[in-house]
């Protein structure tokens, strides 16, 4: 994953004069959230549901430690191999020997947020590994190098036509073709060839069971499915905040998720795997190992402001209901995770100094809050990020919110201070409003024209009123 | 019943007519008005920006002038989150602060909040002829979720016909500094917005919250001089 913090404004100016993007962002998100309320109906009670859902992910929370030791415990005793890794780099290396150790010039991947987060595709084709993904979307944006645009739709916003060009390119087609669904079965058929003679496969894991040490996988094109069949060795990489108690909560949390991902009641494919092949199974890998990647969420958990990150289940419910998503897609956040999820989970992998701009490009509207099934406060995040920079911010910033301050503490200051101001701003006010100060058409100014100071403040218009009064 | 004014610093300086109505609309349904003089702002752009510190300041401030009123009524659903909501986050660590905190919050109201909640008022004989579309600000929707009161207000304005607004809950991207620091997305926003308006045939948009008025409204100002935007309180103490 190429981490390009700090080119969110301009990426997000690319994205918003881009008409395709811009199509894309005006139906899509939208109609997912609509499809949201209409699955989430199904249930007798949905406002339960979410409350079920949210109490799952606070007791994963509060119980994290224990969790997770139950689970490998319990996937050790399933004949599991668990790897505890520290950072992505650990991760990957920890994989990279593993292919080399088995032989293998090649991976099948299934769709994982994880992966993009530890950088694991970069990292294997160093070291001579190459790298397939096998979710059509992800297998696009690998095609052209492009991190993903939505979370369920990593490529969804890219033509048929400019598919077809990259697709002929690397061999993947013989003949150009518009036909997304002709697309679609050379790609099949290309990754059929593949999954026959894979001996690595490499997952995500949506929920890790702690109860039984068992894994879940949720997808809907069935590729995971094969990943986690066709090669003797399988890895499944998950992050810590994963795990979830016991086999009700996975179904309820699967539940929930795959209705906030598309609207869906259950994914077209649900893969539970405990543990390697037994002796007497005809399929499945022979050795299955599991990564609890760390990567900097301890860190995240000791501080009882950002630990409520740690409940994000990756549903994008959030992404598909943010005015700020809906005006500039998933490639300005930079990384991994896009939208609220991203302007949340980003800094936190990447530093808050470099990712400033996610957690500022926010108008606190909630809407994401509202959204999430899993109880997170965004905004409240954004707020509290914000503060934990604010000393070194900028010290002429800095100095213009002391000098406010330190007016506002005293009436007669403001006072003063708002007399002041009119007399200099209200310069280049015309009928009542100003368009531009010096001259400065930027910011509050690029859209709109904002009144004039008043020629009597409240505080000053007050005296009249209440001299009128009585 | 008597009542105290939370005048936001928006209002103060920019739109004091919001202050105004809002004298005269609660006269009129007989609540006995005060005004402290010496406040100036409850620190939420302070708070928003991540200076906590300057933010506590003035919270401190902000506590102390109206700690002892039973009433305190605020024309913006953002100003009195910042009070009920973000104001108990800036004492943690300060137990006696906290308290006085959480009982002040106890007893700030959002105009429509206080007018139907409190005085059990939902009609306030006001008059407006014309077609009104509302705005739902994210702050009195989701933040304090008394967004029912204001539309049953609206509701029952003589004269008045209510249109549908598409796309009434989604922000108008003003976001106090979000608006200045990243324009381009606040623009789109504000023209969805705007544009929604002018499909609904209203000709008022109608919201509860200052941040929002100087957005659309200075969005009009440019750009559809014909339309206006209107604060709740101007809308319900117009005879």
């Amino acid at each position: 994953m190429v981490k390009r913090a700090g080119t969110f404004i301009e990426t997000a100016r690319k994205e918003m004069a881009n008409p395709l993007s811009q199509a894309f962002l005006s139906v899509l998100p939208p109609g997912f959230a609509v499809m949201k309320q209409l699955s989430m109906s199904s249930f007798p009670d949905p406002a339960a549901a979410i409350e079920l859902s949210k109490a799952i992910r606070q007791e994963t929370l509060t119980r994290l430690p224990e969790l997770l030791e139950e689970f490998e415990e319990n996937a050790l005793s399933n004949g599991a191999r668990v790897f505890w890794a520290g950072d992505s780099a650990a991760a990957n290396e920890y994989i990279l020997n593993l292919c080399r150790e088995k032989g293998a010039a090649f991976v099948t991947k299934g769709k994982s947020m994880i992966t993009e987060e530890t950088g694991l595709n970069s990292a294997l084709e160093e070291g001579g590994i190459e790298v397939f993904e096998t979710d059509l979307g992800e297998f696009i944006t690998q095609q052209m190098g492009r991190p993903p645009f939505h979370i369920v739709g990593p490529a969804i916003n890219i033509p048929a036509a400019e598919i077809s060009e990259i697709f002929l390119e690397k061999g993947i087609i013989s003949e150009p073709s518009n036909d997304a669904v002709a697309l679609g079965k050379s790609v099949r058929a290309y990754l059929r060839d593949r999954f026959k003679s894979v001996k690595v496969g490499i997952t995500g894991i949506n929920m890790a069971v702690s109860s039984s040490g068992a894994i879940i996988n949720v997808e809907n094109e069935g590729n995971i499915r094969l990943t986690k069949s066709s090669p003797e060795t399988l890895v499944a990489v998950m992050s810590i905040e994963k795990v979830v108690p016991d086999m009700n909560d996975a179904l309820h949390i699967l539940r929930i998720l795959c209705r906030h991902c598309v609207g869906q009641k259950i994914s077209g494919y649900v893969t539970i795997d405990t543990g390697p092949a037994k002796q007497s199974e005809l399929d499945g890998p022979k050795e299955l190992h599991i990564i609890i990647l760390d990567n900097g969420r301890s860190e995240i958990y000791r501080d009882s402001l950002t630990r409520q990150a740690l409940k994000c289940i990756r549903c994008g419910a959030c992404l598909n209901i943010c005015p700020v998503y809906s005006k500039i897609g998933g490639y300005p956040y930079g990384f991994a995770y896009s939208g609220p999820m991203g302007q949340m989970l980003n800094p936190l992998f990447l530093g808050f100094h470099r990712t400033k701009d996610l957690f500022s490009a926010c108008t606190l509207c909630g809407a994401c809050r509202d959204a999430c099934p899993a109880g997170i406060d965004h905004p409240g995040l954004f707020l509290y990020y914000r503060s934990l920079i604010a000393e070194n911010a900028d010290q002429k910033e800095k100095a213009l919110y002391a000098s406010a301050a330190a007016a506002m503490q005293s009436g007669l200051a403001w006072r003063l201070g708002i007399k002041t101001a009119r007399a200099i701003l209200n310069r280049n006010a015309r009928d009542g409003y100003v368009s531009s100060i010096s001259g400065i058409k930027k910011g509050w100014f690029s859209n709109r024209d904002l009144p004039e100071i008043a020629k009597k403040t409240f505080h000053e218009l007050w005296k009249e009123l209440n001299r009128k009064d009585t | 019943m008597r009542v105290s004014l939370f005048i936001p610093c928006t209002v103060d300086i920019f739109m004091p007519d919001i202050g105004a109505a809002v004298f005269s609309l609660l006269k009129r349904l007989g609540c006995e008005v005060v005004y402290h003089q010496e406040q100036t702002c409850c620190g939420q752009a302070h708070f928003n920006a991540g200076r906590r510190k300057d933010a506590a300041k003035l919270a401190r401030r902000f506590i102390s002038i109206f700690e002892h009123d039973d009433n305190i009524v605020c024309p913006s659903g953002s100003c009195v989150y910042m009070v009920k909501k973000h104001y108990p986050e800036l004492f943690g660590g300060d137990v006696r602060w906290l308290k006085r905190a959480k009982r002040l919050g106890e007893r700030v109201f959002e105009l429509s909040e206080f007018i139907v909640s409190r005085l059990g008022i939902k009609d306030t004989d006001a008059r407006f002829n014309g077609k009104v579309a509302y705005h739902e600000s994210c702050h009195l929707l989701r933040g304090l979720g008394v967004t029912g009161y204001a539309k049953e207000l609206i509701s029952r304005v003589n004269g008045a016909q209510v249109v549908p607004l598409a796309g009434a809950d989604s922000c108008c991207g003003f976001g106090g500094e979000f608006s200045n620091n990243y324009p381009e997305i606040s623009g789109a926003l504000v023209s969805d917005k705007v544009k929604n308006f002018i499909a609904s045939g209203a000709d008022v948009i109608i919201l509860s919250e200052p941040g929002c008025l100087l957005n659309i409204m200075g969005y009009l100002h440019r750009h559809h001089p014909d339309k206006k935007a209107m604060h709740i309180a101007n809308f319900l103490a117009s005879q």
